[in-house]
């Protein structure tokens, strides 16, 4: 499978020298993109294998977790090689990434050997995040300028969306553009164009953002938990916090990183004059990086013993972690938080306030637009919001006024806005400040885009609170969920129905996408507890039924319906993607049927889809069992494909389906796929298969009851997954016979009402909903 | 019309990890190919007296279907007048296609075979691709398909063998087999497997550095209350053997080299849910078939499917340890299971030469709840 489509970017072919944690991943990830990549590093002395580093770092990343490859098998597009005997394999690539050490000399020297093999016009970059491009380039030639960018990734570069691309002054446009494009396209990335300025914009606003963040939690005397439950989620922060983040990241790292910056920047940054070489939290981190304390790689940091214990930042011991009683971490609002009274709401002032003032400070110095800042820290280091979006939650005029009343200055740009928001939408388009003081658009490009851009200024063609259908242009609808983490309950199944008949309307295809981190992660099983614990069966089979019908009709609608999912689509959610004509998947989507964590079986046509597509599957194994046995799998395992490469191991996607890096050009792949559908489309033929019945079951019962025996499995799972091996076998069928779709859906309705009428099932359903993850019963 | 039958040959490939192992990506027709060609180079035979290759598999399908056995001659380059046919009796197949030889021979159907056996545990699964069990027989009698590991736990329980002795039986294993390939013993017996540019010759499940404390940390695999770990069972393997089986007249006019003269042969059922111990039976029946007792034997190759199985056999059979399995059995060797009743009957043979008594006897239990057993006499 290739997940890259042709592109007009003319990178084919990929070369990374240097195997290091970043240099092996970006490596990884190009594969992931369906390009070859030459991965290169230096002969380590008296080595046996003298391109062992390289190979050694491939070798070492189909182990790691989160996986850098999409798939194992991408491993086989990275080539290992070393730099002395395969500095040749260079020679056809279109693009040479270098992460190696920052040292400039060293880069330069390495650029001389390069720019001796490359091919004429060739594009080099360097990964480099604090050496400025004009040092790198430095006595080397005109040409070699001019085919030369900086690419800077964030790790890891599989997960991490930004990639800031800087060109020098010399630099070819075209160079840049296709970088950019490689980038967006191939990569996924969010691909900003950063000016040559230290850190660029990710890490010059992120390393001051976590320096005040780290050393106001030290002055302020809050605990490292505390710290972390305010820069956490309530600032729209990822959960691990600021403490957290650095025992992540690793905690030697983050002298080099303060330190190259302190270098750079001018002594009037705000980094510099704020920077106490002699502050106590210095000592404590050297301290803990001596003793080997570097974080999660190291015998622990802020935090240790599995997050059980928490260092005393005054006194440098740890003790027992301790939850944080703050109620200012409880507030909603970033506005709120900044504004209460206790410890934590001065805290979250003290850091909001300095962070967003240094970066509203930066625009125009590092980047012209706000919306690449906002981006660079989204996509970047993960925050919900930028610090523009910040300062619009806060309101541009308080925010001023704070600044005023505190006695502090007040960022340019801020003045700029006197008072207006930094964002606004109007006449149906967006609209974000320059720093001219002028409102310009947001433009949206035809083939990317958020379902937000195509919902702006209009009314939905049908809404209900659960679920809306939208016109997406040409013709196009897309339906999409809105719910608490898109889960699926009855209203969605309504506008399934409206959906079904969008034709009546004029549209001629139908996508299912939404905008949200998750597709969906399946039916809202709070409503089925509430009605089995008031024995409401009638009420639960009439839902299911319901469910099986709206989704069948999607499959047999007269148009081409193309689903979009992205992140999870587990369960219901997975079930609504089966029934699609095609996926348009988003490389980042996590599907799989994970009914048996709660305790019932796929009920809205799951079972009956996958062991269809399985079936169907030319490539597998032949017999009547073997397709039965990676179904029952699956799904008595509630197995969860960590990539829409793998779901198609799965069968989950199938040859047709598709596959779209950028999270942003999903919808419209989706979009054009469906379009490409229309002419002379047919819906599915009902399909028919044989199973083999009971003696599928028996076999299906041994293995249960070796996993059993062996502890993999619980009493209440050989309930489970003997229902779920009875609609899989066919119910009592026999090899000669076929079963109809409609049989084995009845089969999936049976088993499930079955099922929910079990304590140890609605013990399940009970304990996911209070504790989030399943109960072992 | 009786006619004494030899053993005048034996020949096997390495016995490496099944998917990790070397052998993983060489199908198993061509791996038994190899050893067959070279079992026929070594002992010399006319390749045109053989009557019939017989070869044992325990699933014989896919890759060592359609009767492996004949495909194998014609991959052997042997000629088309010689047979093949494909015998299953689970792990007791190729001992199973020396008997047939032997009753062959003494029928007076023929005077040469080739008995040989192939199991590639990674390209074919236990079980098959499509295990289709008897649903009813499955409800009446769920012991039919019960699965191996718990049989050996069965058997532990029974004969109260604890965990330190299964492992004492599995350490011992590894040390003498370790011991045998530092000696080169296991050279003559070995032909070298060619995939491609890559040449395997030497067998890759034996761990010279096994020991109570490295065993110790595994986790039971079949019976999370159990006692049975993957270190005291026999690794799943891939596999090829062979052996030459003629009359005795036959070997000595063409001067083939006699191992050994099978004295007599057994097959014994028990109970599936205990069918470790099917060699006790077995054994019993081969020895008075001989005319011999256990006292007689001079050296035993039993299988060591597990340890707790080999061990609950030696307890109730009342085996002497020192005569077993001296070059290692299976649990460091491997347990290609078709490949596996060729590899201990020739290996009986040769130790009886290598190490000159009177009575050889190989045995092994088969899934189902079966034994197997030969007894061999010096030539």
């Amino acid at each position: 499978m290739s997940a890259a489509p042709a592109m007009p970017n003319g990178i084919k072919k990929v070369a990374v020298v240097g195997s290091g944690v970043m240099g092996a991943a970006i490596a990884a990830h190009c594969a992931n993109a369906g390009t070859p990549v030459v991965l290169l590093d230096i002969v380590p002395k008296g080595a046996n294998d003298r391109s062992t580093l390289a190979r050694g770092a491939v070798e070492k990343m189909l182990k790691t977790k989160p996986a850098p490859f999409m798939h194992p098998a991408f491993a086989k597009r990275v080539t290992p090689g070393n730099l002395e005997d395969d500095l040749g394999l260079v020679g056809d690539c279109d693009w040479i990434c270098e992460a190696i050490i920052e040292n400039p000399e060293i880069k330069r020297d390495l650029y001389k050997k390069l720019d001796g093999v490359r091919k004429k016009g060739s594009i080099v970059s360097s990964n480099t995040s604090t050496i400025p491009l004009g040092e790198l380039v430095k006595g080397l030639p005109e040409s070699f300028a001019g085919d030369f960018a900086i690419t800077h990734f964030f790790n890891p570069p599989r997960y991490m969306r930004l990639l800031e691309v800087v060109g020098g002054a010399k630099t070819r446009p075209e160079a840049i553009a296709s970088l950019k494009a490689y980038g967006d396209r191939a990569l996924g990335k969010e691909v900003i164009g950063c000016k040559d300025t230290p850190g660029f914009i990710g890490n010059r606003i992120g390393i001051y953002w976590s320096h005040v963040a780290l050393t106001e939690a030290y002055d302020q005397g809050l605990t490292v938990e505390e710290a972390d439950a305010i820069v956490g989620k309530p600032m729209g922060i990822p959960k691990t916090g600021i403490f957290g983040l650095g025992d992540l990241t690793g905690i030697d790292l983050g002298p080099h990183v303060i330190g190259s910056m302190l270098r750079l920047l001018p002594k009037s940054d705000p980094l510099v004059q704020s920077f106490k070489p002699d502050h106590p939290l210095n000592a404590l981190t050297q301290k803990m990086i001596a003793e080997g304390y570097t974080g999660r790689k190291g015998k622990g940091g802020f935090y240790r013993a599995k997050g059980k214990e928490a260092i005393d930042l005054k006194t440098g011991e740890y003790r027992k972690k301790m939850r944080p009683d703050l109620a200012s971490a409880k507030v909603k609002g970033l506005k709120k938080l900044v504004e209460h009274a206790d410890k934590g709401g001065k805290y979250a002032w003290a850091v909001a306030s300095r962070t967003l003032c240094y970066a509203a400070d930066l625009v125009p110095e590092i980047a012209d637009d706000i919306r690449d800042v906002d981006i660079a820290m989204k996509t970047g280091y993960a925050w919900k919001w930028g610090p523009f979006e910040q300062i619009d939650m806060l309101g541009t005029g308080w925010f001023a006024d704070k600044l005023k009343a505190e006695g502090r200055p007040v960022p340019k740009m801020v003045e700029i806005a006197k008072g207006r928001p930094f964002y606004k939408e109007e006449g149906g388009k967006a609209w974000r400040l320059t720093p001219k003081g002028e409102y310009a658009e947001i433009v949206v490009a035809d083939d990317a885009w958020m379902l937000a851009d195509k919902k702006r200024g209009k009314q939905p063609i049908a809404s209900n609170r659960s679920a809306s259908l939208w016109d997406v242009g040409d013709g196009v609808a897309c339906l999409e969920i809105h719910t608490k983490m898109n889960a699926l309950d009855a209203d969605v199944i309504e506008i399934v129905k409206k959906a079904v008949k969008i034709d009546k309307q004029g549209y001629k295809a139908l996508i299912i996408g939404n905008d949200a981190d998750n597709f969906s992660v399946g039916a809202n099983v709070g409503l089925a507890l509430f009605a089995a614990n008031t024995a409401m069966w009638p009420v639960i089979e009439q839902s299911i039924s319901e469910g099986q019908a709206a989704y069948l009709s999607l499959k047999y609608a007269p148009f081409p319906v193309v689903a979009a999912p992205a992140g999870m689509a587990l369960g219901g959610g997975c079930e609504i993607c089966l029934h699609a004509a095609a996926i348009q998947a988003h490389a980042e989507s996590y599907m799989g049927l994970v009914e048996v964590g709660v305790g019932l079986l796929p009920g809205w046509g799951g079972c009956k889809e996958l062991i269809v597509r399985t079936l169907n599957n030319k490539k597998r194994p032949g017999g009547p069992m073997p397709a039965v046995a990676q179904v029952f799998e699956a799904i008595s395992t509630a197995k969860v494909a960590t990539s829409a490469a793998e779901a198609r191991d799965m069968n989950i996607m199938t040859e047709n389906d598709g596959v779209t890096m950028n999270r942003r050009r999903l919808l419209a792949d989706a979009k054009a796929k469906a379009l490409a559908m229309v002419a002379d489309y047919k819906p599915p033929t009902p399909p028919e298969v044989s199973l083999p019945g009971e003696t599928a079951r028996a076999a299906l019962s041994m293995a249960v009851e070796g996993f059993f025996l062996q502890g993999k499995a619980t009493p209440h799972d050989k309930v489970v997954s003997a229902e779920v091996a009875y609609v899989l076998s066919g119910g009592n069928t026999d090899i000669t016979q076929t079963v109809t779709e409609k049989q084995l859906m009845k089969l999936e309705l049976e088993g499930f009402m079955r099922l929910i009428k079990q304590a140890p099932t609605l013990d399940r359903i009970e304990h996911m909903l209070t504790k989030g993850r399943p109960l072992r019963n | 019309m009786q006619q004494n039958v030899v053993i005048a040959g034996f020949a096997r490939s390495p016995f490496t990890l099944a998917r990790k192992g070397a052998l993983a990506k060489v199908r198993p027709d061509e791996l038994a190919a190899q050893v067959v060609k070279g079992l026929v180079e070594r002992t010399k035979v006319k390749p045109e007296d053989i009557e019939d290759i017989i070869m044992g598999c325990a699933f014989p399908e896919a890759e060592q279907g359609l009767n492996v056995a004949r495909m194998v001659g014609f991959l052997a380059g042997l000629p088309t007048e010689t047979a093949g046919t494909t015998v299953n009796r689970f792990c007791g197949s190729s001992m199973q296609a020396i008997h047939m030889a032997a009753g062959a021979i003494q029928m007076g159907a023929g005077q040469v075979f080739v008995c040989a056996g192939i199991e590639s545990m990674t390209r074919v699964p236990m079980g098959g691709f499509n295990p289709a069990p008897h649903p009813g027989l499955y409800k009446r009698y769920p012991e039919a398909y019960v699965s191996m590991g718990i049989t050996a736990e069965n058997l532990a329980k029974k004969y109260s063998i604890d965990r330190k002795a299964q492992q004492e039986m599995a350490v011992e294993s590894h040390r003498k087999a370790a011991a045998a390939q530092a000696a080169g013993k296991f050279d003559a017996e070995i032909v070298a497997i060619v995939d491609g540019n890559n040449r395997v010759e030497k067998d890759g499940c034996i761990r010279a550095d096994s020991s109570q404390e490295s065993l110790n940390g595994l986790e039971p695999a079949f019976d999370k209350n159990g006692t049975v770990t993957a270190g005291t069972s026999s690794p799943l393997t891939d596999g090829a053997s062979a052996v030459l089986v003629c009359t005795e007249a036959y070997a000595d006019k063409h001067g083939l080299p006699k191992l050994a003269r099978i004295k007599s042969i057994a097959v014994a059922g028990c109970p599936p849910e205990l069918m470790g111990i099917g060699p006790v039976p077995a054994t019993k029946k081969a020895l008075e078939r001989a005319g011999l007792g256990l006292k007689d034997i001079d050296v035993i190759e039993i299988n060591e499917a597990f340890a707790a199985q080999a061990q609950a056999c030696l307890i109730e059979a009342k085996m002497p340890k020192e005569k077993i399995n001296l070059d290692g059995g299976a649990i460091a060797l491997g347990h290609p299971m078709g490949a596996t009743g060729a590899r201990i009957t020739g290996k009986a043979a040769s130790l009886l030469k290598r190490e000159g008594g009177k009575y050889a006897l190989a045995t092994q239990c088969i899934g189902g709840g079966q034994g197997i057993a030969t007894v061999l006499e010096a030539c």
